[in-house]
């Protein structure tokens, strides 16, 4: 049982991870707090219902649809709604992406209506067991597609042009509007980044359950990932991720589904009493 | 003390209106919200009938959960507006307050108003423990530990409502006082009103006094404020006691009101939707909380009752408004908060301030300060 439950854990850690990395991916680039990052999930999920049932594209076209649909979602965001708040106090940023999602989930259920729908991508999705784990080879894309986005997005971040100039537009705002980035562009793809990766998560979560808004509550548990693993760490995000994934399917399995919350919340705030800056985040200094 | 409170008390005394045509404002403010029920009872205004949309749609039962949602609402702006400290966690309080409520009131067998006083002492010790946070961590990452004790108290109401009732909810028991039991709408706004308009006037008075000016100044700039000798971390619990306790007395105020609650309820929506109360109205201004849960809690049945309306009207775009009414509203509702913080950060109330101190302000029975 126990390596079971570690096994689906990690499954399903990796795709809060990815989540969790494009909610990294906004914050460090914007300072805001994506309280919609489930909801963007979400997006991603029935973009895949447009593409594929209501569109019916062949599979490939259909990750093209995702992707592009998810990557103008964030640049409108961005332009529509962060950029004109400019960086307010904490609160406004915070609700702004609670009112964001508010929206996001009244226009989906006007199109799509209330009722889960089912979708079946063609993705591999047979089993097969391996001593007394059964591996589920969704489980296994999932994970392995997860660690590939991971991996070519800290390519991206650390090798590209564009990766430098978003780390550098991240380490000091002014500094980099003065060195003559364009700080909109630079943010905006930030934005489109993070959706992106949020609808990768959603895509394989609506595989493993029914399409519909309740998924939003999965793509929350993205935010106790980044802070158990450190706001600002894109490593920690994925680790964060990983943990969140294992407590879940471990407290679920050995416990009680509800006191999966219990198990992660309650860590949660110890981490926050005893290194409030997340297992991989740096110690943020106070400023005058 | 803060620059804005000074400059707020100098200008009630230059601003406001002759105080004879101020008290006559009270006055008449007094007799409509007197007067209010009945006509929302009988639906007719002295004798004269109205129509449901005349009456805009709106019900006794919305203006009662809108009083008790003003406390909410209130003590949630006194916290986060006022003391700076922004919390989502603030179902959780409600939560405690029907819990302990329902709970003293079957086990214990204690009066309503027992429990009620019960619930907010819950609520005070248990906003301590809330609070325990804001001493070693500031801004987001208290706001994500106030998401945990959000996460937290919802998983013990739940275990509390397996263990002693059942699956749809906790019940709790009739509100009686002596003999007397509040069982009709028109009771309950007598019995809330006062409440309420006590419970705004206290948090609102406490802003005038030494320990609320401290409050407004460690919102304001808090290293200043320990340098000017206020002990920060007492106060920061202070406030969260005083705040939580509130939210208790409404959340019990609220579980006797619908008679049933259930852990369900208590979900981190119903949480932001206060935080949206208080952006919506105005934040950090008692004015602010009430205009927001009034316009909050009132304004889907208005919308609702115009869809009715509407229906009368051509076309399928009617059916589809009226099929989608939850929807329309929560789409209204996001984007009306989305555009009050793009466009008028102060909320309604910043429109509505001006007007109200010149009506209100200085009135002769408030201390000059």
């Amino acid at each position: 049982m126990l390596s079971q439950f570690i096994f689906s854990g990690l499954a399903l850690g990796s795709i809060y991870g990815l989540v969790a990395l494009g909610f990294t991916v906004i914050y460090k680039a914007t300072q805001v707090f994506n309280f919609a990052q489930g909801m963007l999930m979400v997006c991603g999920a029935y973009f895949a219902v447009t593409a594929s049932i209501h569109l019916g594209l062949p599979f490939p076209l259909t990750i093209a649809f995702i992707l592009v649909g998810a990557g103008i979602l964030g640049i409108a965001i961005y332009f529509l709604l962060i950029k004109p708040l400019g960086g307010q106090a904490l609160l406004p940023m915070i609700m702004i992406t609670i009112a964001l999602s508010i929206i996001l989930r009244a226009v989906i259920e006007l199109i799509y209506g209330g009722a889960p729908l089912t979708l079946r991508l063609p993705l591999p999705s047979g089993v097969f067991v391996l001593g007394d784990v059964r591996i589920s080879q969704l489980h296994v894309t999932a994970a392995v597609v997860s660690w590939l986005c991971m991996l070519l997005f800290i390519v991206f971040f650390r090798r590209s042009r564009a990766g430098l100039l978003m780390r550098a537009t991240a380490d000091g705002y002014e500094a980099a509007v003065l060195s003559g980035i364009r700080v909109d562009r630079i943010n905006a793809a930030a934005w489109a980044i993070g959706t992106m990766l949020a609808a990768i998560g959603g895509v394989f979560l609506c595989q493993l359950q029914l399409v519909s808004v309740e998924l939003e509550n999965i793509g929350l548990l993205a935010l106790p990932a980044v802070v158990i693993g450190g706001l600002q760490s894109v490593p920690g995000a994925i680790l964060g991720g990983l943990l969140v994934g294992l407590i879940e399917q471990l407290a679920s399995g050995y416990i009680s589904p509800k006191a999966r919350d219990i198990f992660i919340y309650v860590p949660l705030l110890l981490i926050l009493f005893i290194r409030p800056w997340g297992l991989f985040g740096q110690k943020e200094l106070g400023r005058v | 003390m803060s620059n804005g409170v000074t400059a707020y008390l100098v200008r009630l005394r230059h601003n406001a209106l002759p105080t004879t045509l101020r008290v006559i404002g009270v006055a008449v403010l007094l007799a409509i919200l007197l007067y209010l029920p009945y006509v929302l009872q009988f639906r007719s205004i002295f004798g004269v009938r109205l129509s449901n949309m005349q009456l805009l749609n709106i019900g006794l039962s919305q203006v009662n959960l809108t009083l008790i949602s003003i406390i909410g609402a209130v003590s949630l702006n006194y916290l986060t507006g006022c003391a700076g400290l922004v919390s989502v966690g603030h179902a959780a309080f409600f939560a405690l307050g029907s819990m302990v409520a329902a709970a003293t009131g079957m086990h214990l067998k204690l009066p309503f108003l027992a429990t009620l006083v019960a619930a907010m002492l819950a609520g005070a010790m248990a906003g301590v423990v809330a609070g325990l946070p804001s001493l070693r961590v500031r801004g987001l990452y208290f706001v994500l530990s106030t998401l945990a004790i959000h996460f937290i108290v919802v998983f013990v109401f739940a275990e509390y409502q397996y263990a002693f009732h059942d699956v749809t909810g906790v019940a709790v028991g009739d509100a009686k006082i002596g003999s007397f039991e509040i069982d009709s709408g028109i009771k309950w706004y007598f019995f809330l009103l006062p409440i309420t308009v006590l419970s705004c006037l206290l948090m609102r008075n406490t802003l005038f006094h030494r320990e609320g000016r401290a409050v407004l100044a460690m919102r304001d700039n808090e290293l200043a404020a320990a340098a000017a000798g206020i002990d920060v971390r007492i106060l920061k619990l202070k406030v969260f006691a005083f705040s939580s306790a509130f939210a208790s007395l409404a959340g019990a105020l609220q579980a006797y009101y619908l008679s049933n609650v259930a852990a369900e309820m208590y979900s981190l929506n119903f949480a932001i939707q206060f935080i949206a109360i208080i952006i919506v109205g105005g934040m950090g201004t008692i004015g602010g909380g009430v205009i927001g849960a009034i316009v909050w809690l009132l304004l889907p049945s208005i919308l609702m009752g115009a869809a009715t309306e509407v229906k009368s009207g051509p076309g399928d775009f009617a059916s589809f408004l009226l099929a989608h009414r939850p929807q329309i509203v929560n789409l209204i509702f996001g984007s009306i908060v989305a555009l009050i913080l793009i466009f008028a950060p102060h909320g309604i109330a910043g429109f509505l301030r001006p007007l109200w101190q010149r009506m209100i302000g200085g009135l002769p029975w408030r201390g000059r300060t």
